[in-house]
């Protein structure tokens, strides 16, 4: 019985070893099978040649945009990523969106860094081929594939009794009755943005146009003749102030509503927009001369080291836009989508006259002139645009001090050389416990370096007498009573007012009624970090047709940046 | 040998063996487990037919068709004929596609005559089994707003001739001195950039063909100062060339009136788009047909270059049978093109050829005189005189 037990035992206990050791090789094995199998079956590497944001399993689409759709274009983006859409191969594709100003978007195309543009208006394709052309062949085209999904017609918007008194709507208004009104009064106030994008170029087109008395076949010759320039001179000098851009406007407008200008050059899709949100409404002007369409071409850049991959990505986001959903979401952000299918007289359109838009309009166009001639006119600009008078006022007392001052100054530098007309002024005026003007107005050409110097020596320390140095800038531009230019302060601050001798009630009715006056000086202010003192700048900007922006030490030059459109 | 030992030693040798044959197969090249291979079939294709080929590619690829075997996949890649010739020439087609479809025949011809000097040979055959044969014809017409339209007629009669285009663009006044509205502006006529889109190039041709009054185009009528002043006039009513880029109809049809008046243009274009620009602008348009006429005929060319494979080649002979089925034709004919195969009737209910016959579209266009071809050196001589006079002024 013992023995048999005994037998047992080892019986078990071999039979426990064997399985052990079978459960064991079986788990190598399998492991062995997995791996020669993934061997086998796994993935060649991808091609060296592939694009450095693209990868085996994902081709990322770089798209770079023009801003002023911004709201409309990354909401696409997004839903279009949502999809998570892929390749007819099974990669995966993601659109990556930048907003670029167009100047920097033709530049940054040439060397490769995107796929595809979407600048607002199709004249900066032609930009990029231009150049592209120069650098390469005569008969090389860097743009490829390109597509409309959305258009807006840009107009002068304005509001109903300032179309009234020019006419409307017994008669058709033009670019012509914007002229004659801004030459006429000097109370009416009317901008358009710089040429760097679609609206400003237009506006500015308009004016050589008007110029040489014609509507179409501007040439070289015509845009740089004499009476052209002078002509142009003329009108420019009517305008309040340029801009960095249409939403910028938009958004000073929405701020200020009427006050801010009477008139401005925008697109269509900016005027529905905004009347959708408020009672007072603004009137979409269709020139009778003609306009210009943004046209928010779609364009596939054809690098030689393109992959079809990257195509087919395309083609695939391109689908996505005209489709009919999407197609009818852009019609909701006030664009006109590019499929005709879809009517703008449908009730769920929002281009209506209770918008201010007309769906029928505009009856004509601009010719759009040649790369070349337009490039001659966004430089013969330069010497017919309003020249400007700008004091820099800078807070240097002491809670400037370390990071603060040293990006403020980077920030000035950048200014000093964005601000290009060869007739425009600026002068530097620093302030803590007083004002103090290290340098008075100098044409920028030959002042920079003196100016730079300046900028360079500034120093914090002190209190903060910021309304002495606004009223002190004031009195000096009032002193020069350069009605031809356009006259400004752009002033700087991070803290409380402490130190001044002047009430803020006195300065700020000194400061309307200098904008009031002929010389109308307008007034931008930059509150600088969270201490500043947002209300006392409102009220300065505001008294004085200008406007308050903040900025942190990391967005300053940014914002002095764009500042430097303004003049 | 116990037992243990010999299930010990035949595991071992299992290992052994799938190591081994994984090897194996990795060196030899084959793939027991891997899926079949699709044949591809890449197609470069004009853009006016791009829409009817990318469907009738999409129905080809669900439907599964295969070949010995091996599933045909098809893709399509739209590119204007000029644009490809262009990159033919230069041997900038990366990769080379399975099958070109340009617009006309000739534009085979002339690659070919640029191959033949290489190679020695046609690389696009234009006889035997994979000679390039159409899939759907389409000329070019007159399309014009109708308000435009009557003006023009009450005063130039019911014939529209480039002389009487070239007459309403000098008008002075504009359209006000023409007896049209004030709010038109001036004409501005409509044609395609001919660099992006071959059709601007035919309307240049089209337009010195009437000028000289014959069909046969020389160099030394296209460079004829006389006849470049007069041809400078025209094109300087054209408003926008960058954004009426290649696809002029579709953008006429977005931006309206409000960038031209009429052009000649291809009718299968004007015929997709009637719809559209009568639902955003209200006013419909209305086709007329010149003296001159200049007709596109899309031919399927297989590409005989060693770049693609044999299989490839023969998938592509798959897909333009198909192409040219009556039931794939109905598609062409839908989308506004004249069908290749004859057995296929462009009227029918839901036919545009019927459906716009009151603005103007003529089921049969009656024997008129036919632009022949020009030859390379004419078409240079227009491009060339195109970027100096028109693009870079």
């Amino acid at each position: 019985m013992a023995k048999r037990k005994a037998r047992r035992k080892r019986t078990t206990g071999r039979s426990q070893r064997l399985l052990f050791w079978v459960l064991g090789l079986a788990l190598v094995v399998c492991a062995l099978c997995g791996g020669s199998i993934w061997l086998l079956l796994r993935e060649e590497p991808a091609p060296a040649n592939r694009t450095v944001t693209s990868s085996r399993r994902e081709v990322v689409l770089r798209i770079a945009y023009t801003p002023e759709k911004r709201e409309a274009f990354e909401a696409l983006v997004a839903d279009y990523n949502a999809t998570k859409p892929r390749l007819p191969g099974g990669k995966r594709v993601r659109v990556e969106a930048v907003p670029l100003e167009a100047d920097l978007l033709v530049e940054q195309a040439l060397q490769n860094a995107f796929q595809a543009v979407s600048p607002d208006s199709s004249i900066w394709l032609e930009e990029i081929d231009r150049l592209w052309q120069k650098e390469r062949a005569p008969e090389a085209l860097l743009v490829g594939e390109r597509t409309h999904y959305m258009v807006s017609p840009i107009v002068i918007a304005m509001w109903h009794d300032v179309a009234a008194q020019m006419g409307y709507p017994d008669r058709m208004v033009g670019w012509q009755d914007l002229l004659s009104a801004a030459v006429r009064n000097p109370d009416f106030t009317w901008s358009h943005p710089s040429p760097t994008t679609a609206s400003g170029l237009l506006a500015i087109l308009a004016t050589f146009y008007a110029a040489s008395g014609t509507t179409r076949g501007l040439t070289e010759e015509q845009a740089t003749a004499p009476a052209t320039l002078e002509y142009v001179r003329q009108l420019e000098a009517t305008v309040k102030h340029y801009g960095e851009g249409e939403l910028a406007v938009m958004q000073h407008i929405e701020e200020q509503g009427r006050a801010y200008l009477d008139a401005f050059v925008v697109p269509e899709q900016l005027v529905v927009q905004y009347n959708l949100r408020h009672p007072e409404k603004l009137l979409a002007i269709y020139p009778l001369e003609g306009t210009l369409w943004q046209d928010h071409p779609l364009a596939l850049l054809e690098h030689p080291d393109r992959t079809d991959e990257e195509r087919q990505a395309y083609a695939l986001f391109k689908e996505y836009l005209l489709s009919e959903p999407v197609q009818r979401k852009i019609l909701q952000f006030g664009y006109r989508p590019a499929d005709v299918r879809i009517s703008l007289e449908s009730p769920e359109s929002p281009i209506r006259p209770e918008n201010g838009a007309d769906p029928q309009q505009p009856h004509t166009t601009l010719q759009v002139p040649s790369a070349g001639v337009i490039e001659v006119v966004k430089n013969v600009w330069w010497y017919t645009k309003r020249p400007a008078n700008v004091y820099l006022v800078v807070d240097t007392s002491g809670s400037m001090a370390g990071r603060k001052l040293s990006d403020a100054q980077a920030a000035l530098h950048l200014f000093l050389e964005e601000v290009r007309g060869p007739e425009d002024r600026v002068g530097l005026i620093s302030f803590a416990d007083r004002p103090h003007e290290r340098v008075p107005l100098v044409r920028v050409e030959e002042g920079r370096a003196r100016l730079s110097q300046e900028v360079e020596a500034l120093e914090a320390g002190g209190n903060t007498a910021l309304l002495d140095s606004v009223l002190y800038a004031l009195e000096r531009l009032e002193a020069l009573n350069d009605t031809g230019r356009i006259n400004a302060i752009v002033v700087m601050t991070d803290g409380q007012e402490n130190a001044s001798a002047v009430s803020r009630e006195a300065l700020l009715k000194r400061l309307e009624e200098a904008y009031r006056s002929g010389l109308r000086v307008v007034v931008f202010c930059v509150a600088y970090g969270r201490t500043a003192d947002m209300k006392t700048l409102e009220a300065i900007s505001s008294a004085a047709g200008g406007f308050t922006s903040t900025s942190e030490p990391e967005t300053i030059r940014a914002l002095y940046k764009a500042l430097s459109t303004y003049f | 040998m116990t037992k243990t030992r010999a299930i010990f030693i035949a595991l071992i040798l299992i290992v052994a063996i799938v190591i081994g044959a994984s090897f194996i197969v990795r060196r030899s090249g084959t793939n027991p487990l891997a899926k079949v291979e699709p044949l591809s079939v890449r197609i470069i294709c004009a853009l006016p037919v791009e829409p009817f080929v990318r469907e009738a590619a999409a129905r080809f690829n669900a439907e599964g068709h295969k070949l010995e075997g091996r599933p045909i996949q098809v893709t399509v890649v739209p590119m204007d004929g000029l644009v490809a010739m262009g990159r033919w020439e230069r041997q900038e087609m990366n990769p080379i596609p399975t099958v070109w479809i340009p617009d006309s025949r000739y534009l085979v011809e002339l690659v070919n005559a640029t191959y033949k000097g290489t190679l020695g040979r046609d690389i696009f055959l234009t006889g035997g089994e994979y000679r390039a044969r159409p899939i759907a014809t389409s000329l070019f017409a007159w399309g014009i707003w109708q308000s435009r339209e009557e003006v023009l007629r009450q005063k130039y009669g019911d014939e529209i001739t480039w002389r009487d285009i070239h007459d309403a663009v000098l008008a002075k006044g504009g359209w006000p001195d023409l007896g049209g509205k004030p709010e038109w502006g001036y004409f501005k006529l409509v044609v395609p950039n001919p660099r992006r889109n071959v059709g601007g190039l035919m309307a240049m041709v089209a337009a010195a063909g009437e000028y000289y009054g014959k069909t046969r185009l020389e160099v030394a009528d296209v460079t004829n100062p006389e006849f470049q002043a007069w041809l400078k006039e025209l094109m300087s009513a054209v408003t926008d060339f960058s954004s009426f880029g290649a696809y002029s109809v579709e953008n006429l049809a977005l931006f309206g009136y409000s960038m031209g008046d009429g052009g000649q243009l291809l009718e299968s274009d004007l015929l997709a788009n009637m719809a559209g620009i009568q639902t955003r602008w209200v006013e419909p348009m209305v086709i007329r047909y010149p003296t001159y006429i200049t007709w596109f005929d899309f031919p399927y060319s297989i590409w005989m270059g060693d770049e693609t494979t044999a299989e490839e080649k023969h998938a592509a002979l798959v897909f333009e049978e198909y192409l040219l089925t009556p039931e794939i034709q109905q598609l062409a004919v839908a989308q506004g093109l004249r069908p290749a195969n004859p057995e296929v009737p462009i009227t029918g209910e839901n036919s545009p050829f019927t459906r716009w016959q009151d603005q103007g579209v003529m089921i049969v266009v009656p024997r008129t005189t036919r632009m022949r071809e020009p030859d390379r050196e004419v078409l240079l001589a227009l491009l060339r005189w195109f970027d100096l006079n028109i693009a870079g002024q």
